[in-house]
Order: C-alpha cells, then sequence, then structure tokens
C-alpha cells in the first residue's frame, strides 16, 4: 500500500468527493486519478465513507426554528440604545430645570408679597424714621428709640390700622423711604402701643430704652 | 456543502441572520434548513447516536442566542460545529459523571449496539464504517470533517482548536489507518 507522491493532487482528493472544487480543478484531479492507481484506491475509500455517513438522521426543522430565543427588531442592532439613554438623560434635566426654576419663582413672588409695602410697615430696626416723618410728641421720650436715633420730639397717639401682633414681630426688611404716609402713621401707633403696654405695670418713667419683647422677658 | 443549503434562497448566511435580528423568522429557517443535516452528520460522526435532533437544536439555540459573539471570521458553518462539538463534548461528560465508569473513548469505540447499521445496507459500507470507528476520537473527527463537510485543514483546526498542521497530520493518520483496517 503506497501513497502517490503528487501530494497537491492527494490533497484534493476529499474535496473531490465533498463536492467543494470547482470545476477546473476538479477535472484536473479527475483527470490525475484516471491515471494514477493509488489514488484511485484512496478516491474509492473516501467515496465509501462519504455514502456510509451520508445518511442523516432526521431533524424537524421547524421545532428547532421554535425554539429559537425571539429577537425584537429595536433591540437587535444595539445602535439605538446609547442614544436613546443620552436622550432621556437630557430629557431628564430639563424637566429637573424646569421643576426648580418654577419652585424658585414660586418663592420669589412669594417673597416679594411677603415685603410689601404694608407689611414693611414693620419693618422698623435700623430706620430712623425722623428724616420722613414729622415730630410727635411720644409718650415717654427716649423709650422707643428706633434704629440709630431715638426719636426727640413728641408724638400724638394715632389710630393705628389694624396690624396683628405677629406681623409686627416678623418685621425684618425694607426701607423707610419706602413707607407712604399712611403706613408710616400706622408704624407709629403700632410702637405707641407697644409703649403703651410696657408702660402699663409702672407709672414711673423708666430711663432706660427698653423693647417690650426684653421688658416681658424680665417679667 | 452547498448541496445542504436550500435552492430557492441563495442569501448569504451573513444576510440571514441580518434579516433574522430584523425580525424576520424565515431567515431563521433557512438557517436551520441549511445546516441542521451536516451538523446531525456531524454529531454522528463524533458518535451521538441518541438525541441527534436535540443535540442539533441545543446547537442553534445556544448559536442563537449568542449570535452577536459570531465575527464571521470563519463560516457559520464551522461555527456552528464547533458549538456543537463543545456540547456534544459536555454532554459526554456529564453522563461520564453519573456512570463515572465508561470512557469517552469507551463510548466511542466500536460496540455491538448500532442503530445506523440498518440504515447501511451494503457490507462495504459496514466495513467502512467499522474502520472509522476504530480511529480515536481526534482521527475520526479530523477525517469525517474532511471528506464528509469538505472542510479545509484551517476550518477543522478551528473547529478542534488545534492547529493546521495537526488537522493535516490527523487527517492523513486516519487516512492510512482506515485503508490498512479495509485492505490488509
Amino acid at each position: 500500500m503506497f501513497d502517490c507522491a503528487n501530494v497537491e493532487m492527494r490533497e484534493l482528493l476529499p474535496d473531490v468527493v465533498a463536492g467543494t472544487l470547482d470545476a477546473t480543478t476538479r477535472a484536473r484531479v479527475e483527470q490525475h486519478i484516471a491515471s494514477c492507481a493509488e489514488c484511485a484506491s484512496e478516491y474509492e475509500t473516501l467515496r465509501l465513507v462519504r455514502s456510509a455517513y451520508a445518511s442523516t438522521p432526521a431533524v424537524d426543522v421547524r421545532r428547532i426554528v421554535g425554539a429559537l430565543p425571539k429577537v425584537t427588531p429595536t433591540s437587535s442592532s444595539g445602535r439605538g440604545k446609547p442614544m436613546k439613554r443620552w436622550i432621556d438623560w437630557r430629557v431628564a434635566a430639563a424637566l429637573t430645570m424646569i421643576s426648580v426654576g418654577g419652585l424658585s419663582l414660586a418663592v420669589a413672588r412669594r417673597w416679594s408679597a411677603d415685603v410689601s409695602p404694608r407689611d414693611s410697615v414693620t419693618a422698623v430696626s435700623s430706620v430712623d424714621t425722623t428724616a420722613a416723618q414729622p415730630p410727635r410728641a411720644a409718650p415717654t421720650e427716649g423709650r422707643t428709640s428706633v434704629g440709630n436715633g431715638a426719636r426727640q420730639a413728641p408724638v400724638r397717639p394715632v389710630p393705628a390700622p389694624p396690624i396683628s401682633p405677629s406681623k409686627a414681630q416678623l418685621a425684618f426688611a425694607g426701607g423707610v423711604d419706602d413707607l407712604d404716609d399712611a403706613s408710616i402713621k400706622a408704624l407709629l401707633g403700632v410702637l405707641d402701643d407697644m409703649d403703651r403696654a410696657a408702660l402699663a405695670p409702672s407709672e414711673e418713667p423708666d430711663p432706660t430704652p427698653v423693647l417690650p419683647v426684653i421688658r416681658s422677658g424680665e417679667r | 456543502m452547498a448541496q445542504d443549503h436550500e435552492p430557492n434562497d441563495d442569501s448569504t448566511d451573513l444576510e440571514l441572520i441580518a434579516r433574522w435580528r430584523a425580525g424576520d423568522e424565515r431567515a431563521a429557517t433557512s438557517l436551520v434548513a441549511r445546516h441542521a443535516p451536516a451538523l446531525a452528520r456531524f454529531a454522528v460522526s463524533l458518535g451521538q447516536r441518541l438525541d441527534v435532533d436535540e443535540v442539533v437544536q441545543d446547537t442553534f439555540v445556544r448559536a442563537f442566542g449568542s449570535i452577536d459573539s459570531f465575527r464571521a471570521d470563519s463560516s457559520l458553518r464551522t461555527w456552528l460545529f464547533t458549538i456543537e462539538r463543545r456540547l456534544i463534548l459536555d454532554r459526554r461528560r456529564a453522563a461520564r459523571r453519573r456512570r463515572d465508569d465508561t470512557s469517552v473513548d469507551d463510548i466511542d469505540a466500536a460496540t455491538e449496539f448500532n442503530p445506523l447499521d440498518e440504515m447501511v445496507a451494503e457490507e462495504a459500507q459496514s466495513r467502512v464504517r467499522k474502520a472509522v470507528e476504530r480511529l480515536s476520537r481526534l482521527q475520526r473527527e479530523v477525517f469525517l470533517l474532511r471528506v464528509n463537510e469538505g472542510l479545509s485543514y484551517k476550518e477543522i483546526a478551528e473547529v478542534l482548536g488545534s492547529t493546521e498542521g495537526a488537522a493535516r497530520v490527523h487527517y492523513h493518520n486516519a487516512m492510512r489507518a482506515v485503508k490498512e483496517s479495509l485492505y490488509v
């Protein structure tokens, strides 16, 4: 039992049996087989092998296809996923900005409403009302000093508009220049009320200026 | 092998894969019909005598489930052969662990039980089959991939995870052993 010395032809024998050669090469190999006893014998053996294993066990194509994993067209490419995620993030960021902006606007409006001229009547700290107000008779001189300077002139009692004490205590901002006459009168009225309340327990004037809050704390 | 391909579908494997990924189930049918017979034959050549249909199905399920890892560096059929071979070896290892007393080569060796004998009428084919079954597992895989499926040595090396030169040596050793078994 010998092997053919033509290695190229011998190597191509399985391809002839499997039918994977082009027509030209196949014809060339078959021509060699016709003139080579060794290759003819090997070729016959290969054909026997192929025929022995040619029978294919039955396979159910439909059942196999039914068992395959299902794909969704949108998830097949995978290209749209990063872009979609990016768009989602941008939408989320825009919604957040809109929410924060709207909330800020609402707070700002509420703030401006809280410091309206009417309420700022009670914003008396650090305000020298003498500059904007004619002299009035103070019931107790020097007791209701406001801001940097004490009121020097006596002030007549002026009926104050109804302002709740809580609002008066919450006063925190505003300038006296922003007040109109009515507001200033109201402010002074509140101060007078506070003075009267502070003086009620004692007939003797207190030489030291004391705010009503401090006074009530001492009691 | 070209003869296994559906005559009415000239699309390439890559085109069919793209169509299947786009939701075309007919493309999957074409792919299965195109490659299932070769996978069934390869399973038999690997000594898989039972549940061939199941092995082929599992091969396709595994392949389609990881189709993104198919880089088209090799042909789809070569890739499918690689998957099927691993699947069969895994099943054998599992079966061997269960029995723990039978080696893979013992399973592969020619035995008295052989259902394919009923399908092979001629005496010559029966002798050839016995000669092939006497080969070592690796020789038989290389030999039948080369002769039955027409794979090149390079493709065989990819399926087996070996080298082209090793595949060539295995083939010629197998060829010599079969001839000696038949004619000596």
